[in-house]
Formats: C-alpha cells, sequence, structure tokens
C-alpha cells in the first residue's frame, strides 16, 4: 500500500448491491453507484459468460463469487480489499447459501476486516428520510414486498411472486416466436434489449380490450427489430403492449402484483395501513418501465374494489419519488448507512466470524436470542 | 505471451489441488511451493490509464473517481473517443493575418458519435472543459446524510457515556446532594439548555408522497418509435446517475482507470509477482512463474488408446533452470494429497482453538461488549496494523483418473538449460547413463521419455483418457545468497502432473 494512502484519513468503502441481474457497485457517501454491471462471470473451463445465480453447488458458487469479487476490487474499485470495511446490500429473503457464501469469500479469500450486511428493502428508505412505508422491489427474479414500520422491517408481512424480468422475457420470448416464424431460441440479451427499448405497460382500459376477439382499440406501430445480422424480427404493437399484462393476470391462487401489495397491507396492523397505503416506495429495475406506476395505481384501486381488501377501507394510495433512479435505491441508502458511524457499530467484524463461522441472520434463531449480537435489522433514525 | 498455451492438455496440480496448466501456475521460492492466482493475495501497485499511458497516484485517482481526466469513452459503442480539430474561419475576415480560429471536438471512430450530436459546444482547448452532468438529487441527498451522520454520531457517544457512567466509581457532587444539573442552572437563573450530548439533532424533512404519477404518454400508442433514437440498456447504465432514455441524451464518459497488481504469497507474505511501477513496461520487477523453475512436461505422441490394452506414450520434459535436475517419476497418491488437506483444516481448527481460549482470557480486560470489540473503536477498525492472511483451505483433487501408468524404476537427469546450445551445430555428446527402456532421445536440456499407460478396462468409446503421475525433481534454490556454504541448497520438490490423453477408440 502506498505511503500517501495510509495517510489520508478515509479509506474506501465499498457497497455492494449483488443482484440476479445487475450487480450495482460504489463507495459510501457517493450518490450514485459507479458501474451497474451484470452478475455474471466468465467461466474459464468453457469460455462462457456464467450468470452468478446459475450456480450448481455450493463450492461453484464459492468459486464464481471469488471471481466476481475479484473483477469488482481490481477492474472497478481499484483497491485492494484486504483489511477494509465493506458494506452489502441484500434483501432479507437471500438464500442463506447465498449470504454464508458471500462472507466465507469476503472474510476467507479477500480477507476483508468487517461486513456491514443491510436489508435491501429498509435501507431503501434512507434517501427518502421516512420510517414507514410499503416496499415493493421488483427485480430481476421476483417481487417482493416487505412493510417497513418505523424502521423496522416487518417481515411476517412479507409477500413474493416469481414476477420480475426473467418471467416477462420468458412471455416476451413466447409471444415474439408466435409471431416470427422460425425464431425459436432468442438470448436473453436480445429478449432484453426488445424489452427496455419497445415495450411498455399499457393502460387498464386498454388492457381489458387486449384480450377481446374483436378489439376497438387501435395497436401502438410495430417495430422491425434487427436481429442477428441480416434477419429482422417484427415486434408486434400488441405484442410491445400486452408483454407486462403477465404482471396483473391472476393465478390460480388469485394472486398477481397488485394482490400481493394489498395482502401484505392486510397482513400489519389495522393502525398502520393507511400510512402504508399512502408510502408506496417502487424500487427494482422493472419499475422503471415506461407506464409502470401509472398502471399499478389503477391496479390497485381496482382491486381495492374486490370484496377481499373491503375491510381495508382504503381511500387512496400514494407513490414517493426517490431522488435516485429506481435500479439503484437500495445501492443508495446502503452507501448512505456506509457513511455514517453504523458502519463501525454494527459490522460483524472479522473475528467475529472467525470465531462463529456464520453471519448473523434474522431467521436464526442462535442470533435473534443472544442479542449481544449484531442486531440485524436496526435502523437509522 | 509468446507462450504456446495451446488446449491445456498438461495440467499440474497446485497446493491449493486447483488443476492448472504450468504458465497460470507461480511457484514460491521461499515456501517451496506452487501457487496459483487462486490462492495468492492481490493487491494494487500502480494504476494507470489505459489510453495516454499515464500513471496516476492512487490518491489522484480517488478524487477523480479511478477516471482518467482526459480520456473519454464513446457513450454510445465503449470505444475510445478522439480529439478532432474543426477549425473556423479567422476571427476577422476582412484582416488575412488574423489568425485562423482552431476548436475541438470529440469524436468515435467505431460508430461516428460525436459529441457535436448531443450539442455539446466545440471547445477551445484540446484538452479539457467538457461539461460535466450533475446530479439534480445532490443537494437534498447531502442533506439527508449530514444529518444522519449527526444522529449517529450522537448516539455512538451518547452509547459510550452510559459506558462510562457504569463504570465511574465516584459519584458526582450533584448526586449525592440530590441537586441536578438542571435545577442548579434554574436556582441560580441560568436559562436551562440541555447537554450538548443530549440534544438530539434534527432530522431530516421526510419526503412526501404523492398521489399523481406519472401517465404513459399518449404518443406512445400512435407514434411509431425510432429504435435508433433509444438508448440500449448499457448505454444507459454506462451512466448510472442520468440512464438516459433517449441517444440526445448520452454524455461522453471518462475512462476507467486500469492497474497493474502485484501478487504475494500468503503462506510467508513474499511478493511472487510484482510488475514495473512504468505502465509502459511489460517487464517485472519479481516474476516467479512456475514455467522458470519446474520442468515442463509436453504431451508429444501416444498409440491409439483401446480400453485395457497397453500403449506407449511419449512425453517430453524440459528444464527450465540453470542447473541440472534429476527427474522421478512417482505414482500419482491421490490419498496423500486428501491427507494434507485434512491436516490443513485440523490445523486451523487447533489455530481457531488457541484463538478462541485467549480471547475467552482476554475477556475480562477488554469492553464489554466484546463482539464489536473493533467495532467500538472505529480508529482502530480503519487503521488495522498488518493482519498476517488467513490462507486458503486446500481443496482435493477431483479429477478422476482412468488410466494407470506404469512407473519406470529408474529416474534420469536433466542438463541445465543452455541459451547457445541452439546454435551449436556440434553433436551433443551425453554421459548420462540412460535407460534406454525409458528415455527415447534427448537434447540439449530437454528428455523424451516412453512410459507404457494402459486405459482402464471399463472405459467405454469416446471417453476421455486421463493419467497422472508425480513428478519429483530437484530444486536448486539459489535465493539465500549462500555465503557459509558455497553450495546452493538443493530440494526433492514433488508435482502432481495430469495429462489429458485423448478418447478411446474402438477395437481394431
Amino acid at each position: 500500500m502506498p505511503l500517501y494512502e495510509t495517510l489520508s484519513t478515509e479509506k474506501l468503502i465499498v457497497v455492494l448491491d449483488i443482484g440476479t441481474a445487475f450487480t450495482k457497485f460504489g463507495f459510501t457517501s457517493e450518490f450514485a453507484p459507479r458501474y451497474i454491471i451484470r452478475s455474471e462471470v466468465r467461466c474459464k473451463k468453457t469460455n462462457s459468460l456464467r450468470r452468478i445465480c446459475d450456480y450448481n453447488s455450493p463450492e461453484d458458487l464459492y468459486d464464481l463469487l471469488v471471481e466476481f469479487i475479484h473483477t469488482i476490487y481490481f477492474k472497478y474499485a481499484l483497491t485492494s480489499p484486504k483489511d477494509r470495511p465493506i458494506v452489502i446490500v441484500e434483501s432479507l429473503l437471500c438464500p442463506t447459501l447465498f449470504r454464508e457464501t458471500l462472507a466465507k469469500v469476503l472474510f476467507l479469500q479477500y480477507e476483508v476486516s468487517s461486513i456491514l450486511v443491510l436489508p435491501s428493502h429498509l435501507v431503501a428508505l434512507a434517501s427518502l428520510a421516512i420510517d414507514t412505508a410499503l416496499v415493493i422491489d421488483v427485480g430481476y427474479k421476483e417481487a417482493v414486498t416487505i412493510p417497513i414500520c418505523y424502521g423496522l422491517p416487518i417481515v411476517q408481512a412479507w409477500q413474493a411472486l416469481p414476477l420480475g424480468g426473467e418471467y416477462i422475457h420468458y412471455n416476451l420470448k413466447n409471444l415474439l416466436s408466435n409471431c416470427n416464424t422460425g425464431i425459436q431460441n432468442l438470448s436473453e440479451t436480445v429478449l432484453e434489449d426488445i424489452k427496455i427499448r419497445c415495450c411498455f405497460v399499457t393502460k387498464s382500459s386498454r388492457a381489458k380490450q387486449l384480450n377481446l376477439a374483436k378489439s376497438e382499440i387501435v395497436p401502438p406501430p410495430d417495430v422491425k427489430y434487427p436481429y442477428a445480422g441480416a434477419e429482422t424480427l417484427l415486434v408486434a404493437g400488441k405484442i410491445r403492449e400486452k408483454v407486462f399484462e403477465i404482471m396483473y393476470e391472476e393465478d390460480n391462487d388469485h394472486l398477481c402484483l397488485s394482490t400481493m401489495i394489498l395482502d401484505a397491507i392486510l397482513k400489519v396492523d389495522i393502525d398502520l395501513r393507511q400510512k402504508l397505503a399512502e408510502n408506496l416506495v417502487l424500487i427494482g429495475g422493472t419499475v422503471m418501465t415506461l407506464g409502470f406506476k401509472a398502471r399499478l395505481k389503477e391496479e390497485l384501486q381496482k382491486q381495492l374494489l374486490n370484496e377481499r381488501y373491503q375491510i381495508l377501507n382504503i381511500k387512496e394510495f400514494r407513490f414517493h419519488s426517490p431522488p435516485c433512479k429506481e435500479n439503484y435505491a437500495a445501492w443508495l441508502g446502503g452507501a448512505i448507512y456506509g457513511a455514517t458511524d453504523f458502519l463501525s457499530m454494527k459490522a460483524v467484524s472479522k473475528d467475529f466470524y472467525l470465531r462463529e463461522k456464520h453471519l448473523p441472520d434474522w431467521i436464526n434463531l442462535k442470533d435473534v436470542t443472544n442479542m449481544k449480537l449484531p442486531d440485524y435489522t436496526t435502523r437509522v433514525l | 505471451m509468446s507462450y504456446i498455451t495451446g488446449p491445456d492438455v498438461v495440467k499440474y496440480a497446485c497446493t491449493c489441488g486447483l488443476l492448472k496448466p504450468i504458465p497460470q501456475l507461480y511457484f514460491c521460492k521461499h515456501c517451496l511451493q506452487i501457487r496459483c492466482r487462486f490462492c495468492v493475495c492481490h493487491e494494487v501497485d500502480s494504476i494507470f490509464c489505459g489510453k495516454c499511458s499515464e500513471n496516476i497516484p492512487s490518491a489522484e485517482a480517488r478524487v477523480k473517481k479511478n477516471r482518467c481526466a482526459n480520456c473519454f469513452i464513446c457513450p454510445s459503442c465503449q470505444q475510445e473517443l478522439s480529439t478532432r480539430i474543426a477549425s473556423k474561419g479567422p476571427a476577422n475576415p476582412d484582416d488575412a493575418k488574423s489568425p485562423i480560429k482552431k476548436t475541438y471536438y470529440l469524436s468515435c471512430y467505431f460508430c461516428r458519435w460525436s459529441s457535436r450530436d448531443v450539442g455539446i459546444p466545440d471547445q477551445p482547448s484540446a484538452t479539457g472543459g467538457w461539461p460535466e452532468r450533475e446530479n439534480v438529487h445532490i443537494n437534498r441527498l447531502q442533506e439527508v446524510l449530514d444529518t444522519y451522520k449527526q444522529i449517529m454520531h450522537s448516539e455512538k457517544q451518547q452509547k459510550e457515556s452510559d459506558k462510562r457512567k457504569q463504570r465511574g466509581k465516584f459519584v458526582s457532587y450533584t448526586d449525592k446532594t440530590g441537586v441536578t444539573a438542571s435545577a442548579l442552572r434554574k436556582r441560580i437563573g441560568l436559562p436551562d439548555i440541555p447537554h450538548a450530548m443530549l440534544k438530539k439533532p434534527k432530522p431530516p424533512e421526510p419526503a412526501v408522497a404523492k398521489a399523481e404519477v406519472d401517465e404513459l404518454p399518449e404518443s406512445i400508442f400512435t407514434e411509431p418509435i425510432k429504435l435508433m433514437e433509444v438508448t440500449t440498456i448499457e448505454q444507459r447504465l454506462m451512466q448510472p446517475e442520468c440512464q438516459p432514455l433517449t441517444v440526445d441524451k448520452l454524455f461522453p464518459v471518462h475512462k476507467q482507470l486500469s492497474i497493474k497488481q502485484s501478487l504475494r504469497c500468503r503462506t510467508c507474505e513474499h511478493n511472487v509477482s510484482k510488475p514495473e511501477y512504468n505502465p509502459n513496461s511489460v517487464k517485472f520487477k519479481i516474476q516467479l512463474l512456475a514455467y522458470c523453475y519446474i520442468p515442463e512436461v509436453r504431451f508429444v505422441t501416444v498409440e491409439p488408446l483401446r480400453a485395457g490394452q497397453t500403449v506407449e506414450l511419449i512425453i517430453k520434459f524440459t528444464n527450465p533452470t540453470q542447473y541440472q535436475t534429476t527427474i522421478t517419476i512417482l505414482d500419482l497418491d491421490l490419498d496423500e494429497q486428501a491427507q494434507y488437506v485434512e491436516e490443513q483444516k485440523l490445523i486451523d481448527l487447533t489455530q481457531n482453538l488457541e484463538q478462541a481460549l485467549s480471547l475467552q482470557e482476554k475477556q475480562p480486560m477488554s469492553l464489554p461488549s466484546l463482539p464489536y470489540s473493533s467495532g467500538s473503536q472505529p480508529s482502530s477498525l480503519l487503521s488495522l496494523p498488518r493482519l498476517p492472511s488467513v490462507i486458503v483451505k486446500p481443496r482435493k483433487i477431483f479429477t478422476e483418473t482412468n488410466c494407470d501408468v506404469a512407473i519406470p524404476e529408474s529416474s534420469f537427469i536433466l542438463p541445465p538449460r543452455d541459451d547457445a546450445a541452439e546454435y551449436d551445430d556440434s553433436s551433443e555428446v551425453h554421459n548420462f547413463e540412460d535407460d534406454p527402456k525409458l528415455i527415447k532421445w534427448r537434447k540439449s536440456n530437454k528428455a523424451f521419455v516412453k512410459l507404457a499407460v494402459t486405459p482402464r478396462a471399463d472405459l467405454k468409446l469416446g471417453d476421455e483418457v486421463v493419467c497422472g503421475f508425480t513428478m519429483q525433481h530437484i530444486y536448486t534454490n539459489v535465493l539465500p545468497p549462500a555465503v557459509e556454504n558455497k553450495q546452493p541448497q538443493k530440494y526433492d520438490h514433488k508435482v502432481r502432473v495430469f495429462l489429458t490423453l485423448g478418447k478411446v477408440v474402438g477395437s481394431e
């Protein structure tokens, strides 16, 4: 380590939000991530890109994470991870295997001095300076709703459905291969690009017409999408409009994105329901789609008329607009938390990890009963 | 590297249990062990810009957010942008002598994007003054962050003062008399101000939720979209702050800096690779690559492989060092490696136990909240002394060998490398007593060795045949300058080598 680096007072502390599709990376006390990169690494054996979430075994995940953290530190952060703290933003529903392996990689392979693990739903509120809200995270793999009341995540009221980017891609793929003959295996990147550039969430009034055999609406113009050099994919106007409809199609259990949110509200105390409905916070990359918020509002209002939700007695839904892009809202919260003394007070130190051999978790009874351990769900406010 | 890597037919087992071809391995001279990328400690050595090849001190790189101040990349295709000159007419058209005014703009040679496309005005100087985009929410976020910092700070001080109170042996005078400080203040007529530490900082103004949301523009249903004007996800994520939706909002992006890495052995803390400081130089100050120290095995030829039949395999051994070495081929003993892995685990366990014991002994002396003993003192957290590395736990070698190697009885000698030997036409005379069954041919520091291998009888057609053996060679250590005994020290070093021979072919 060069001499002048040790003299400077503050060290750069990495904040990492490893998502299924994209990883947000930056430093504490900055207000935007330095990079948003795909969560994938190049496999040495097959020389193909592999996503981190596609691991086959714990050892495989360990190797993938070693490679991925290496790229983060030595390609983007340009610092040594050794003897520095790191802030990890993760979902409260993150698989235990993943967080344990990540802790193992960071402590044993990269020798970080401490890890501060922050629940993404909670910290997303930091930039808004509020302490009660219903946080809806629509990411790649799933949509997860957790109410936060007075700075505490109400974990028992969580709701999750596999409605995310992945499902949209799957739907888009089916719709496209139906309308373009001979095109079967569209890659994930092409699908994502079509989704990002052509598709949008339509209005509720038009959505009803979409499923009718004889609709009165004029579909939006078609898009000719250049594909594989010489070919052209026809992205019909109807597809552009229809792709996101699966978010509001009720499944066999009558569940969809809007019911999920209302169910979460139903599960919390009666006095908090009104307040939660007036503080909706949307985070995650999928919510950035054109028209997403407007449609969600319409759908929520529509579901309120349903008998199930009559008892809610909610008049109005209000949405927060965070001072950042939604896809890195949780990361920004992590960067704010990490910049305060919270880091030194609550982080899991290397000594602690080497002694206990695990990362404290809210689900682990051993950690919950032992109050001496760093409190996993504490808040700033 | 002009080294012929080819397909990884011959793999060496690293001490940590991974199999890698020899160019990817390092050899630590101090602990005499093979190391690889996975089991060394990586460090950032120097930071430089890949385009202008300028070294940038790490403090400066930090201020500039790890980006080069002068070089830009194209926001459209991520290639490097070039600065181009546009000359405007002379400032005064009537005066022929007035100098021609030059202006500069950025242009991409690959996708023809230019800074003029997005309406960035041409700059009068070549190096700089390109407009930067600011985060619009920065004031609000800074305000929020500052208040949070204050809140946490006061909370922390509160905690510490609580601790101090608990430990305090002396009862304060006011506590004894029952007169509190604030009562005392009132009595003497001073305004009652709470203690600075107890004063709660004002929480930031909470954000207000709105019932109105951005509606979907009506035009989307009628107007065709121009694909070329909508940005792709890569283009958006290049600029995470603003994530522009259309191409006319793309701004040139500063080029990301690169680093030179130095690698350190975790066991002995010595460098195994350290590059030169100059970014233009491809040389190294320290470069302990395995192929400079460990005899290289290359696959030459093998007879068609048939299940259960013994065939002849010819491999080439090359001695890369300046010292003569003796090579002995031994049985591949994977159990021994597994035992080593277990041993390391055991050492790890006992160390932890000792550590835990010593911590328990120390406990009464340290602060009550041991779990964050380092956390309660952030200054010590940030300036921890250099701790010895945790050694990466070795793993078992997983590769299945399905071919038996007949272990030769004798060993053979490899002469030292002589760079001049290639130009020496005079026929070489070796005085080595070679076993003709083993050595087929030899030239300078190379020897071609015959081995009899038998693929297992239960192999099916098309199965990959993998064989392995342990190569023991004599490594001559020159590192500690042998002052007392002039002879450099010699060590027996063992490496496990795995060869992928090919696929089983059908019977004749």
